[in-house]
C-alpha cells in the first residue's frame, strides 16, 4: 500500500475537509475583520472595530461572563456526579458494563431538541413536578423552574453528563488494578490510594470528558433557548441573534471569540490536568 | 478493584442512580406523552393512543421536513462513510508530522463548534451562490465524517498487516486487494461508522439551524420552531398550541429509537 496511488484515496476526504471546513473558517475571519455594510456580507476596509465595539461592550461583557459561569457550574457539575457513576461503571464485569455503556450511548442519539423538549415537559408550568406538587396539595400556583439559568444548567448538565462517564470509565476500566493493589499493600487506605492512585490515573478520561462538555455547552443554541428563553442569553444567543438581524461581521467576530474562549480553555484544562504526563510521554 | 469502601461503594451506587433519573427521565416524559391520548398535557396520560403519530403525518411541513431529513441523513451518511473510509485506508498505516496533522484535521469537526461552522458555511454559501440542499448536505457530510474516519480507523488498525501483504504477494494488485481483502475485513468498522454519521445527521441542529432556506427545513429545525414558537402560551394556556408541541418531538423521538436499536447493536462508539 505504500505506492503512489494511495495518495488518490487521500484526494477526496482532504478536499472536502479544506473546501467546506478549513476554507469557510478562513472566509469567516476575513469577514470578521471588515466594517459592516448595508447591502452586502462586508464592507470595503479592513478593522478591528467588530471586537474591540463587542470586547469594549458591558452587555456583551455580562454575557460573555455569564456564558462562563454557566459553563463552569454545569463542568462542575458534570464532573461531581460523572466521577463516581464513571467507577461504578468501570467496577462492574465487563458483560453488565457493557449494557450500561449502551444505556449511556442510547440518549446521545436522541436529538437534543427532544431531550430539552423532556425538561420544559417535566419543569414547565403544566410539567410534571407542578402537577404532582399541587395534586399533593403542596402548592396552589405553579412555580417558574423554567426560562431561567437554573433550567439552562440541569438541561444541559444532563444531556453532556454521558460523555463524561464514558470517557472517564474508559481510563479508569483500562487501568491495571496492580497499582491500587501496590499501594494497599504498601499500607495506604482506599482514600489515600483513591487520592494519590487513582485519581492522577485516570486525568486523560477526565481532561477528554471535561473538554466534550465544555465544548459541547459553548455551542448549545437550542438547548439554551428552549430552556433559557429571552433572560438567560448566552454567547450562542448572540450569534444567532446578529446573524437574524444581518449583522454579518459582528456575528463572525462574535464567533471567533466564541472560539478564542473556547481554546483558552482547552489550554487551561489541558495545562491543569496534564493528561500528557500519565501515557508517560510528558512531564 | 474489589478493595473498596463499602461507603464509597453506596456513594457510587446512588450518583448512578441519580444520573441514569435524570439522564433518562426527560425522554421517557418526552416517550410516554407521545401516546397520549389528550389534548392536553397530562402526565401520566389516561390512555395510549397513536393519534398524535397519525397527525404528525397529516401536516405537510412536518412530513415534507421529516423526509428532508431521512434523505439528507442517507446521503450524507454514504458520502461521509465513502470519504471518512478513504481516509482511514490512507491514513492507518501511516506515522509522522503530516500523518498526524492530517488525523487531526479530519477529527477536528467532532469537538468544533458546530454553530460556528454552521456560521461559516452560510457565509461561504451566500457569497458563491450555492442552492440549500447540497449545501446542507455537505454540511452533514462534513460533521458526520470524523464518526465514520474514526471507525474505520480503528478496524483497519486492529487488521492484521499480513492478509493484505499475503494477497499482494499472490499478486493482487492495490485496488484487488481493496476490495476483495481490506474491505471485507473492516465492513463493520464502515457500517458502524454509517450509522453513526445517519443518526448524527438526523438529529443535526446547529448548522442546519443557519443552512435550512424557505421551504427546506430539516425536522429537528421544524420541532424547534415549533416548540420556540408556541413557548409563550405553552406554560399558560390552554389552547391547541399547547398539545401540537407535544407531537413533533415524539415522532421524531420514535425514528431515533429505530435507530438507536439499529446503532445499538453493533455496541461500539467513536
Amino acid at each position: 500500500m505504500k505506492s503512489a496511488w494511495t495518495w488518490v484515496l487521500l484526494a477526496p476526504p482532504l478536499a472536502v475537509a479544506l473546501i467546506f471546513f478549513v476554507g469557510p473558517l478562513g472566509y469567516l475571519f476575513y469577514v470578521s475583520v471588515h466594517a459592516a455594510s448595508p447591502s452586502e456580507l462586508y464592507g470595503g476596509a479592513l478593522t478591528l472595530q467588530n471586537y474591540s465595539s463587542i470586547l469594549g461592550d458591558s452587555f456583551y461583557l455580562r454575557i460573555i461572563q455569564r456564558t462562563l459561569g454557566t459553563a463552569a457550574v454545569i463542568l462542575g457539575l458534570c464532573l461531581v456526579i460523572g466521577y463516581p457513576v464513571a467507577y461504578f461503571v468501570a467496577l462492574l464485569p465487563s458483560r453488565r458494563r457493557m449494557i450500561v455503556v449502551l444505556l449511556l450511548l442510547f440518549p446521545l442519539m436522541v436529538s437534543n431538541v427532544v431531550r430539552a423538549y423532556g425538561w420544559v415537559a417535566i419543569l414547565g408550568r403544566r410539567g410534571v413536578i407542578n402537577t404532582g406538587l399541587r395534586d399533593l396539595g403542596l402548592i396552589d400556583v405553579p412555580l417558574d423552574l423554567l426560562y431561567s439559568t437554573e433550567a439552562v444548567v440541569v438541561g444541559l448538565m444532563t444531556i453532556l453528563l454521558p460523555y463524561m462517564v464514558i470517557s472517564i470509565a474508559n481510563t479508569l476500566s483500562g487501568l491495571d488494578p496492580r497499582y491500587e493493589e501496590a499501594a494497599q499493600s504498601l499500607g495506604a487506605g482506599p482514600i489515600r490510594t483513591f487520592v494519590h492512585v487513582t485519581l492522577p490515573l485516570s486525568t486523560p478520561g477526565v481532561a477528554s470528558g471535561m473538554l466534550l462538555v465544555f465544548l459541547l455547552t459553548l455551542s448549545a443554541y437550542v438547548t439554551i433557548t428552549l430552556l433559557g428563553g429571552p433572560r438567560s442569553k448566552l454567547l450562542v444567543s448572540m450569534i444567532y441573534d446578529s446573524v437574524v438581524s444581518f449583522q454579518w461581521p459582528r456575528a463572525a467576530a462574535l464567533a471567533f471569540i466564541l472560539l478564542a474562549i473556547a481554546l483558552a480553555l482547552t489550554g487551561i484544562i489541558m495545562a491543569v490536568l496534564r493528561p500528557a504526563r500519565v501515557q508517560g510521554t510528558g512531564r | 478493584m474489589k478493595l473498596s469502601l463499602s461507603p464509597g461503594r453506596a456513594l457510587r451506587g446512588s450518583a448512578t442512580g441519580l444520573a441514569f433519573l435524570l439522564i433518562l427521565a426527560p425522554i421517557l416524559v418526552v416517550v410516554v406523552a407521545a401516546f397520549s391520548p389528550t389534548d392536553y398535557f397530562e402526565f401520566p396520560p389516561p390512555g395510549l393512543s397513536l393519534r398524535w403519530f397519525v397527525e404528525f403525518f397529516r401536516l405537510d411541513n412536518m412530513r415534507n421536513a421529516f423526509v428532508l431529513s431521512l434523505e439528507l441523513a442517507l446521503l450524507s451518511a454514504t458520502l461521509a462513510t465513502v470519504l471518512g473510509t478513504l481516509g482511514a485506508l490512507f491514513l492507518a498505516r501511516r506515522r509522522g508530522v503530516i500523518a498526524g496533522l492530517l488525523q487531526s484535521l479530519f477529527l477536528a469537526p467532532l469537538v468544533f463548534p458546530t454553530i460556528i461552522l454552521g456560521l461559516a458555511l452560510l457565509l461561504l454559501y451566500k457569497t458563491v451562490g450555492m442552492p440549500v440542499f447540497p449545501g446542507l448536505l455537505l454540511a452533514h457530510c462534513v460533521i458526520g465524517m470524523p464518526y465514520c474516519f474514526r471507525t474505520v480507523l480503528a478496524s483497519v488498525q486492529a487488521l492484521d498487516p499480513s492478509l493484505e501483504e499475503a494477497g499482494q504477494s499472490l499478486g493482487a494488485g492495490p485496488a484487488r486487494t481493496l476490495f476483495l481483502i481490506t474491505l471485507p475485513l473492516i465492513w463493520q468498522g464502515v457500517l458502524s461508522g454509517w450509522l453513526f454519521a445517519f443518526v448524527v445527521s438526523f438529529g443535526e441542529l446547529n448548522t442546519a439551524l443557519f443552512l435550512s432556506g424557505p421551504g427546506l427545513t430539516t425536522l429537528p429545525i421544524e420541532i424547534f420552531s415549533y416548540l420556540q414558537f408556541d413557548a409563550a402560551d405553552r406554560t399558560d394556556h390552554r389552547d391547541g398550541g399547547r398539545d401540537r408541541a407535544r407531537r413533533r418531538p415524539r415522532t421524531h423521538h420514535s425514528l431515533a429509537l429505530i435507530a438507536v436499536i439499529v446503532t445499538g447493536a453493533r455496541g461500539s462508539h467513536p
